[in-house]
């Protein structure tokens, strides 16, 4: 039966995994040419995106919305650009992106420590200048540029911060 | 003794590996590259992303040059 079967449809397993070095060569060319279509596209995607991307000023909260020790989210300058508000001290207002630097997952604010941290791989960023405290992130959370008027809080533009050496 | 034919194809065998590991070599510069842009544009610096697109291209145009030689040197044998 299993003889039967081997002469009705010879398979030879062995010459049927071959990859000829050929065929190997072309394999790779192949993906040459998709890693190569796919940085083409991020480039064509950036630079669509790159004249969008404007930075008005923006009312993001009142001075009353967020208390002392306290957060507030908010998206600047694009609706999905998550930002955190915060008011460390009186009348002291701070305000960085939520994506963290790593691998971009949101990072929360955390009062007892006065710090930002990311719980996706336990990093940390400073309150004061927003520059990695500890974990993977490679650079500090881009910064918000406030200003206060009168009982408003305004958002002015985004400053992406170089790592301080020390 | 070798003969012609013997040390033709040991030639045309060691130019094939060559050719192959140069490949692969520019593959991973090509996904080198790639990571870096994607790095780049998460953290909102799309700068690099035209000039790591040029170089990709680039590496691309050498391995799509190869393969034909490949494919030359392949037809020489037969
Ligand atoms: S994503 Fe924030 S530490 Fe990895």
């Amino acid at each position: 039966m299993d003889q039967e079967l081997k002469q009705s449809f010879p398979v030879d397993w062995v010459e049927d995994n071959y990859v000829s070095r050929r065929e190997f060569f072309k394999f790779l060319t192949l993906a040459s040419g998709g890693l190569a279509a796919g940085s083409v596209g991020m480039a064509v995607f950036s630079s669509i995106n790159r004249g969008r991307i404007s930075f008005e000023p923006a009312m993001i909260a009142n001075v009353s919305d967020v208390p002392v020790g306290g957060s507030l989210q908010f998206s600047y300058p694009r609706p999905q650009d998550l930002c955190v508000l915060i008011q460390p001290k009186a009348g002291e207002y701070v305000a960085y992106s939520r994506r963290c630097t790593h691998l971009s997952c949101p990072v929360e604010y955390q009062p007892e420590h006065e710090r930002l941290y990311c719980p996706c791989h336990n990093g940390a960023f400073s309150l004061t200048d927003g520059q990695v405290l500890q974990g993977p992130p490679p650079r500090p959370l881009p910064k918000v540029l406030l200003e206060v008027r009168g009982a408003e809080i305004y958002a002015l533009g985004v400053s992406h911060q170089e790592v301080k050496e020390g | 003794m070798k003969s012609v034919e013997e040390a033709r194809h040991e030639q045309r065998s060691a130019t094939f590996i060559g050719l192959l590991l140069f490949n692969l070599m520019l593959v991973l510069i090509q996904i080198w590259l790639c990571f870096g842009v994607v790095e780049n544009l998460v953290d909102g610096k799309p700068a690099m992303a035209v000039p790591a697109a040029i170089g990709s291209l680039v590496c691309f145009g050498v391995n799509v040059w190869m393969y034909f030689g490949v494919v030359r040197l392949e037809k020489e044998r037969l």
